[in-house]
């Protein structure tokens, strides 16, 4: 109760300021309509027009919600009117890019951790990567794969949601393969082990809570990686498309529902990462 | 009975070697403006000569010529002035039919604004859309002798989205629309059509040809392709008349065919209904005094023109004249 | 094909260059860091150089670095416009009204654990979400200049640095507070000489990724309506004509300004929080 209660007034609290604004914004075209129309008309008269428009400046809460529910359990999943339909093809090409991210943060981490001159020369640019920004490269990023006969739109979706998901894994591995002190590495030297040996048994071991910690942050990065891929590259099917199809059809009852349904993808993901981090916490004998 | 069956079986077994395989690739998302397609496909007009046609819908930042460049489609549908202008960057593109004889691009206004001519454009906001699209609309201010560049007398520009909310909100006095798309989207949120003024691109005689089929130049000179194209021209044709005798059906067509889940019946309907204006009277042959029209709009387009000389090449009748003549 | 052979020897040269620097004493000096990973770079414009002449990819797939580098030094102008406009005028009044009003509405609910409980799970998870999907919207709300692009990464920088503040104001320690009550200092005092600047850390670290968000947000809000420049109008514009040097042309000011955004936060930081561990050299 003690954790519920706040969330819930503050999230009432936004309900309210979201009805109001709803009111405010959308009242602007009830007068302009009645101008139009050569009649005036009174607040009282103006409310209840802003709360069911076909294509409101901000949709109050219930309109969006009607929208969603339609799109979450109003027809079959295959539809292509469903928004699982669409969350599932946004979550394909997330855990993609999120798969690709891993290893390619992994692989990175090792090279760097074991090279001079990887760290040296590779870091500062994975750092200057970051900088750019990725919806410029999107579209590059697109003519260049389907240069490369990669022409499943799927591929250039989950480079996009990789290029921005492998970042905080880099730098959690980096820092994790470096964690075993001088001590316990000087240990493992008296035991006569090899290279492998101790990157197996030392490093790897102790990277680990760092490699989960670094999760949470990289599977939302390559949610927004694979959103982003959505919406300007063409791809006709998951929850950036139906928002960029929302837009472009002036339906923004569409466009909000995706975007919720996008809300609820993510809090699915950070749930689902959160649970498996616990998990393996729990099997390393981490406490907490 | 057994050589019966043979001589089917073996039949089949011709065609099915036969198929030859077309992807087409739009220039926008599945909608009736491309019902013509759709309908020659679901018709089985591709089918029937012997084609097996993949129909690829665009987006928003797909450049149909990249994925035509590197050989990932055959065939593209685009607008003339994009068109040449990938000719001119080193595309070889080539125009081989053109459905669509006239142009349905329009500068949709709000008659609150004031503006009844396009001599009121001045000193007000105009969306236009980019990717492309914009020449037609340079070309024609500088005929008019209006600056785009905000200076004051002339107009300022404003690079709209994919919608008409720029018009709604008024953030623009007037809008690019299409006769069969976006106008009806101004319609549908509750603005008349006394409450506008439009001026179409046709009218003013600065029109630029849109939807045409272009492939690649060298392809061309393979006699195979050419007579693949030749059929597929066909085919097309057939299903662009089709969709024009029964556009209800046409719309229907599309709608199955939209991924998005987002096109709606009323809409579909309508959008072909306009088209059907469009592809009116246009056999698939290009109207070269048209395509010559388009390139000197074009290469007058202000300070920096989309193309830069006259194209040599950019269009053959070869395609029609033989798609024609049967 | 010497092209692409020439283009192989020149990096795998610059390669043994930088083992070579990475083993020997200079790697220590201030020199060797910096020198590193600029031929890194250098090496990765020649191979690219030498992969897109020798293969003859065409220029509408991906042009070489020497036309990218030309077309930048040909158009300086137009980039300075659009640069103009989207970074001074879009990304960093979003970037300090979004930081800025975060720091503030954290401090504000400093007070109320009440509120705190309530707004951070909130926070938390707005910030996680692809908040990109809101410029659509926001456009339509501010309009084609640069407000809405402001808005938007308002909209984008808030959550992830209220998030971060909140932890910040938290991160003094316990005995640390109890000292500070036992000299009598307000909650005014505390604020200001003990928990700020204990937050610094946090602050910055809120403040980097905004940084690079606060361009995002400008550039994607361009693609949904814009003026006739600016770096997210002109990518897209270019794109659609084929102009694709131009296009790199941009990617490299974004590049450059990305860089220069997050460097100015990191020097600032290092300046301010001097104290704290991850600052020793």
């Amino acid at each position: 109760m003690n954790r519920v209660l706040p969330v819930l007034t503050v999230l009432a609290g936004i309900v309210v300021i979201w009805y109001a604004a709803s009111v405010w914004m959308n009242a602007t075209w009830v007068f302009d309509q009645a101008e139009r129309a050569g009649t005036t008309v009174t607040w009282a008269e103006v409310i209840p027009q802003t709360m069911n428009q076909d294509r409101p400046l901000l949709p109050p809460p219930h309109q969006v919600g009607a929208e969603l529910w339609k799109g979450l359990a109003g027809q079959a999943v295959t539809s292509k009117r469903s928004l699982v339909y669409h969350g599932f093809v946004t979550f394909k090409g997330t855990m993609m890019g999120f798969g690709l991210g891993i290893v390619a943060g992994v692989l990175l981490a090792m090279a760097i951790v074991r090279f001079r001159v990887m760290d040296m020369s590779v870091m500062p640019w994975a750092i200057i990567s970051q900088t750019v920004p990725i919806v410029a490269l999107a579209p590059m990023i697109i003519t260049l794969s389907s240069q490369l006969g990669l022409t499943d739109r799927d591929v250039p979706k989950a480079i996009i949601a990789a290029y921005l998901s492998f970042f905080p894994v880099l730098v959690s591995m980096v820092k994790g393969l470096r964690a075993p002190d001088q001590m316990q590495l000087d240990l493992l030297r008296t035991y006569g082990a090899s290279e492998g040996e101790t990157f197996l048994k030392l490093r790897l071991p102790a990277s680990m809570p760092y490699f989960f910690a670094s999760l949470k942050v990289a599977v939302a990065a390559s949610l927004v990686g694979t959103i982003v891929g959505e919406l300007p590259t063409g791809a006709i099917e998951g929850l950036g498309a139906r928002m960029l199809i929302g837009s472009q059809f002036g339906e923004p009852l569409i466009m909000w529902a995706s975007l919720f349904a996008a809300a609820i993808l993510a809090g699915l993901l950070i749930v689902i990462v959160g649970f498996v981090e616990r998990l393996a916490r729990k099997r390393m004998g981490v406490p907490g | 009975m057994k050589k019966l069956m043979t001589a089917a079986f073996l039949a089949a077994l011709a065609t099915g070697a036969s198929a030859e395989d077309v992807k087409l690739q739009l220039k926008w998302v599945t909608q009736a403006q491309f019902a013509g397609y759709y309908v020659a496909q679901a018709k089985g007009f591709y089918e029937e000569e012997g084609l097996n046609v993949t129909i690829l819908p665009g987006g928003p930042d797909i450049a149909p010529v990249t994925l035509l460049q590197n050989g990932e489609v055959d065939v593209m549908v685009d607008w003339m002035p994009s068109a040449l202008a990938a000719r001119e960057k080193g595309v070889p593109v080539v125009n081989i039919a053109q459905p669509f004889a006239s142009s349905g691009m329009m500068l949709t206004c709000l008659k609150e604004t004031g503006i009844t001519s396009p001599a009121d454009f001045a000193d007000k906001t105009l969306g236009v859309w980019f990717f492309g699209n914009e020449y037609p609309f340079l070309s024609w201010m500088s005929q008019l002798g209006l600056k785009t560049d905000g200076s004051p007398g002339g107009v300022t520009v404003l690079k709209q989205g994919f919608n008409v909310d720029p018009l709604l909100q008024k953030q623009a006095a007037c809008i690019s629309t299409m006769t069969y798309n976006e106008y009806w989207q101004v319609i549908d949120a509750g603005i008349t059509e006394d409450q506008l003024v439009t001026f179409k691109y046709e009218d003013q005689g600065v029109a630029t040809l849109e939807d045409g089929l272009y492939v690649l130049e060298d392809k061309l000179k393979d006699p195979a392709f050419e007579e693949t194209m030749v059929k597929f021209v066909r085919a097309s044709m057939k299903g662009w008349k089709y969709a024009e005798a029964n556009p209800d059906e046409a719309a229907m067509i599309v709608l199955e065919n939209d991924q998005t889940g987002a096109q709606t019946e009323k809409h579909q309907k309508r959008m072909m209904g306009e088209v059907a204006k469009l592809t009116a009277g246009s056999n698939g042959a290009l109207d070269v005094a048209a395509a010559e029209r388009t390139v000197a709009s074009l290469l007058s387009g202000g300070s920096d023109p989309v193309i830069t000389k006259a194209p040599e090449g950019a269009w053959t009748s070869v395609i029609t004249d033989k798609a024609l003549a049967q | 094909m010497t092209f692409l052979v020439v283009a192989l020897v020149v990096w795998l040269a610059l390669w043994a260059l930088n083992v070579w620097i990475a083993g020997s004493p200079l790697s220590k000096a201030r020199a060797g860091k910096l020198m590193v990973p600029l031929i890194f770079g250098v090496a990765v414009l020649v191979l690219w150089e030498g992969l897109v002449r020798g293969l003859e990819v065409s220029f509408v797939i991906l042009p070489p670095p020497s036309a990218i580098a030309a077309k930048i030094g040909a158009s300086l102008p137009v980039l300075w416009q659009d640069a103009a406009q989207t970074i001074l005028k879009g990304a960093i009044p979003g970037f300090l009204i979004g930081c800025g009003s975060a720091v503030l509405v954290a401090i504000a609910i400093d007070r109320s654990p009440f509120l705190q409980r309530g707004l951070l799970p909130i926070g938390n998870f707005v910030a996680a979400l692809p908040i990109v999907g809101l410029a659509p919207i926001l456009v339509m709300w501010f309009g084609f200049d640069w407000q809405s692009k402001a808005a938007v990464v308002v909209a984008m920088v808030f959550f992830p640095m209220l998030v971060n503040t909140v932890a910040g104001l938290q991160a003094s320690e316990r005995m640390q507070r109890d000292l500070m009550a036992t000299w009598g200092a307000s909650y005014l005092q505390t604020l200001v000489k003990l928990r700020l600047p204990a937050a610094m850390p946090f602050l910055f670290n809120g403040l980097k990724i905004a940084s690079t968000l606060a361009l995002i947000g400008a550039i994607v809000a361009e693609f949904f309506g814009s003026p006739t420049y600016g770096m997210g109008f002109r990518i897209s514009t270019e794109v659609g004509r084929l102009g694709l040097d131009m296009v790199w042309a941009e990617i490299a000011v974004a590049a450059l300004a990305g860089s220069l955004l997050y460097g100015i936060v990191s020097l600032i930081e290092r300046w301010v929080t001097f104290w704290h561990p991850s600052q020793r050299h």
